[in-house]
């Protein structure tokens, strides 16, 4: 006996799949990325009755259909990777949607346990299941399990390794659907995937397997047509309805035979959701919550800079090699571990305790104005204080449009570090008023651009369609390791390229390049924005981290009081032009792991191209 | 007299609703009336339980005060879609709707809102579109309009035919509403709201 078994768990958002994975993997456990893909992906090991279990915590998603990346990965993993078990974590509370994804596992004909969680939300709810009814009906082993106390864990692991090398067998859908599944699959024996799993998928209009199906047997494709041709005739809807109405009509017959319903009275959860979700007590408790994040992240972050400033502090006399490289490290730690971690933690809160979709319902209206979803309005505002978390939290956008779209709308709010150069430099120096219209245009073109990008990504945008989960007190072992997890997820690509550019640029300043570098750059500097050339190498260090635009300004001029050398269009060209070039180095980080460094790369250089554009613009258009 | 205290219970919602303060003031910009008749119009509308008041204070709408001006305000809208669609130019929509309000039984305004909701999104004649049905109503979907993702997604949510909604709470400023299917809550934007097809029970 012993050896190594792979499991790995599916089920949908908000059914405590994380926080199962937490209690059994503990502390073993590393968060990376799907290789090529934007999308986290949790890994863990236990040991259990003489076995090393791998577990691989798939994404949470409603349905295996082809529509988001999430779906693609959960069902490519459990088709082709082939774990010795799939778990699938189903919520006892909400059955029959559940059933609705247990279903599409079982399709797939892998060994599978079924975990019933939240069964305490359950019985307090006045529900009641019949476990041996649902493991009869499924045809797989069902084990009823509370993961926020552990209860249950201990017989589904026992199980688990029971079911290994038991395939589960297809659900038996409706005579018409079946009849079709059964002519079709005989074509489809042979390839990667299972075959009757392919031929169910072609029915359902599904587009991944049916170009792969084309290239492989392109002859069935003609079948296929025609026999969605009868079930739209017969049913009088699209053959992805029909066949999604098939699986739900089973769900729900399961769900009705194994569950009894006792009424249940109002609880806490109920009365938080309607306050949080009626116009009068929502938009006040939004705004409440917002603040407190806010203040938190950055009040009780921002306590803790000073130590990393007189780390940085200590540096000085150093040799400018080794400096720059600790001052580098120093960076991404003085951004990392004040700002990411508290945000991380309340933003998991936020999650768990399901409050986020409340917020989104009650902001989808005015995010849409962006091009944006609701969802986007908790990142966003948190931009403003610094755009590094605010990026990294647009990980909750649910397709991988909404996502890159949210990830770089919300990198180009101007964070607090930009906005210290922006009053520092505008606000003092010219005045208020030309500060407050450098914001108003440049979130004009913020909204111009969100709106641009909204026609221009690929993929169709599909209207709000959000499960508003109940309300329940989130798991704090597992939010905790969540935050770590990711935090050093973050640091771990942040560091190396935080460093590299620190010493890279340091070079550059430390051998005298910076006068070449000036003399170069004055075409655009001096020629087009019309500002002093060393410019050029303030705007260049800026990047590391934007408050330096400042001080380095300072520097080069040899005064802090820069009316006295910069004219008014200069100032407020400079301005503008810290706004909208390049996001920082970290933020740069963030988006690359957000929404793939190809497109990070992309959005930096359009970026640039747009502050060099705006910039000689308002010089001509101040100097007028 | 009825007409006049609607007319200045639809206005202070109005005034509540853009994030106004409610004074004196505002009251009578808005109605364009001199403010020493607000002033004595909300005497009585305090002596009628719809606001408190007291001189120098912000006037606060009573929760019966608050109803019965949502209702007169819901009424006009409905009536304002009515107009519109019957082809009045947009500059006196307003205006009509104005005096429709007062005169729209609440039978007749259900009746209206369907029809139009219907007319702008032509739907078959005995279906709905989820939007036309009103808070705490149910109904059963009948066929969900729109494209291949759209009907993917609403599916795999268990909006399937056949499938008991209600609606939980109706859309606001354009933005999604809340329905309860499967017993799950779901929000929807009004855009996806429009392509479910229902049929009232």
């Amino acid at each position: 006996m012993g050896g190594i078994l792979r499991v790995a768990l599916a089920g949908q958002p908000n059914v405590g799949k994380s926080v199962i994975f937490n209690q059994l993997t503990g502390l073993h456990q590393h968060i990376g990325n799907w290789p090529g893909k934007t999308v986290e992906k949790a890994e863990g090991t236990l040991h259990f009755g003489g076995y090393t279990v791998d577990i691989i915590d798939l994404p949470g998603t409603y349905s295996l259909s082809a529509f988001t990346i999430e779906e693609r990965i959960a069902r490519d993993y459990i088709a082709l990777e082939r774990p010795d078990v799939v778990v699938n974590v189903v919520d006892a509370s909400s059955l029959e949607r559940n059933l609705f994804l247990t279903l599409q596992v079982l399709e797939l004909e892998a060994p599978t346990v079924v975990a019933l969680n939240q069964w305490d939300v359950a019985k307090k709810r006045g529900l009641q299941i019949d476990v041996r009814k649902l493991e009869e009906s499924l045809g797989v082993p069902v084990v009823p399990t509370v993961a926020v106390t552990g209860s249950g864990l201990h017989r589904l692991l026992e199980r688990v390794i029971e079911q290994r090398g038991k395939k589960s067998s297809f659900p038996r859908y409706g005579r018409e659907v079946e009849k079709k599944v059964r002519i079709l699959e005989k074509w489809l024996g042979g390839l990667e995937y299972p075959p009757r799993w392919l031929a169910l998928k072609l029915l359902e209009e599904d587009e991944e397997v049916e170009e792969l199906v084309g290239e492989a047997r392109p002859e069935v494709l003609s079948h296929v047509r025609k026999m969605r041709r009868e079930l739209e005739k017969t049913h009088g809807e699209r053959p992805t309805v029909v066949v999604a109405a098939e699986r739900y009509s089973l769900a729900g017959r399961i769900a009705r035979e194994v569950q009894t319903a006792v009424p249940a009275g109002e609880r806490l959860s109920d009365r938080l959701d309607r306050i949080t979700t009626s116009p009068l007590t929502a938009y006040p408790i939004l705004a409440l919550v917002m603040l407190s994040l806010f203040l938190v992240v950055f009040q009780v972050g921002g306590r803790f800079t000073w130590f990393f400033d007189s780390l940085a502090g200590r540096l000085e006399g150093l040799h400018w090699l080794p400096r720059s490289a600790l001052g580098g490290i120093l960076a991404a730690a003085s951004v990392a571990l004040p700002y990411i971690i508290p945000f991380y933690l309340l933003l998991h809160l936020l999650e768990d305790s399901g409050y986020l979709p409340r917020a989104a319902f009650a902001m989808d209206a005015i995010m849409h104005k962006m091009g944006l979803h609701g969802k986007a309005f908790i990142p966003a505002v948190l931009g403003f204080g610094c755009d590094v978390p605010a990026c990294l939290g647009c990980r909750i956008m649910e397709t991988e449009r909404e996502k890159t779209l949210a990830a770089i709308v919300v990198t180009m709010i101007p964070c607090a570090a930009t906005t210290a150069v922006i009053l520092g430099l505008v606000g003092k120096f010219v005045g208020l008023p030309a500060a407050v219209a450098l914001y108003v245009l440049h979130f004009g073109i913020v909204l111009a651009l969100g709106r641009l990008l909204f026609k221009l990504l690929p993929g169709e945008p599909v209207g709000l369609i959000m499960e508003m989960p109940s309300y329940r007190i989130p798991h704090l072992p597992t939010v905790l390791k969540e935050t770590w997890g990711r935090t050093m997820e973050f640091l771990k690509i942040a560091l190396p390229l935080v460093v590299l550019g620190n010493v890279a640029l340091s070079a550059l300043y430390e051998t005298g390049a910076t006068g070449a570098l000036n003399t170069v750059l004055s075409p655009l500097t001096v020629g087009w924005l019309g500002l002093p050339a060393m410019a050029g190498t303030v705007l260049l260090l800026g990047i590391l981290r934007k408050e330096m635009i400042l001080i380095l300004l300072a520097t080069a001029l040899g005064t802090a009081n820069f009316s006295s050398v910069l004219s008014t269009p200069q100032m407020m060209v400079l301005g503008m032009v810290s706004m909208l070039y390049l996001p920082c180095i970290s933020t740069f980080v963030a988006l690359g792991k957000e929404v793939g460094w190809r497109r990070a790369v992309y959005v930096a250089f359009l970026r640039v191209l747009l502050a060099i554009f705006i910039g000689g613009l308002l010089y001509r258009a101040l100097s007028l | 007299m009825r007409e006049r205290i609607e007319e200045y219970l639809e206005a202070m919602v109005r005034l509540k609703e853009v994030g106004r303060e409610l004074t004196t003031t505002n009251l009578a910009k808005l109605l364009k009336v001199a403010p020493a008749t607000v002033t004595e119009m909300l005497r009585k509308l305090a002596k009628g339980g719809y606001v408190s008041y007291s001189p120098y204070r912000e006037i606060s709408l009573t929760a019966k005060g608050e109803a019965a001006g949502k209702k007169v305000l819901r009424k006009h809208r409905v009536a304002e879609g009515f107009l519109r669609q019957m082809g009045i130019p947009e500059e006196r929509v307003h205006e009509h709707a104005c005096g429709l309000e007062h005169h729209l039984s609440d039978e007749l305004e259900e009746a209206i809102h369907r029809r139009v909701e219907r007319e702008r999104l032509g739907a078959p004649e005995n279906m709905l579109p989820l939007t036309a049905l009103l808070e705490g109503e149910e109904g059963a979907v009948e066929k969900i309009m729109g494209g291949r993702s759209a009907c993917q997604r609403l599916s795999a949510m268990g909006l399937t035919p056949g499938t008991r909604v209600k609606v939980v709470k109706s859309s606001l400023f354009g933005g999604p509403m809340l329905i309860s299917v499967r017993g799950t809550t779901l929000a929807l934007g009004r855009g996806i709201a429009e392509k479910v097809l229902v049929r009232r029970d």
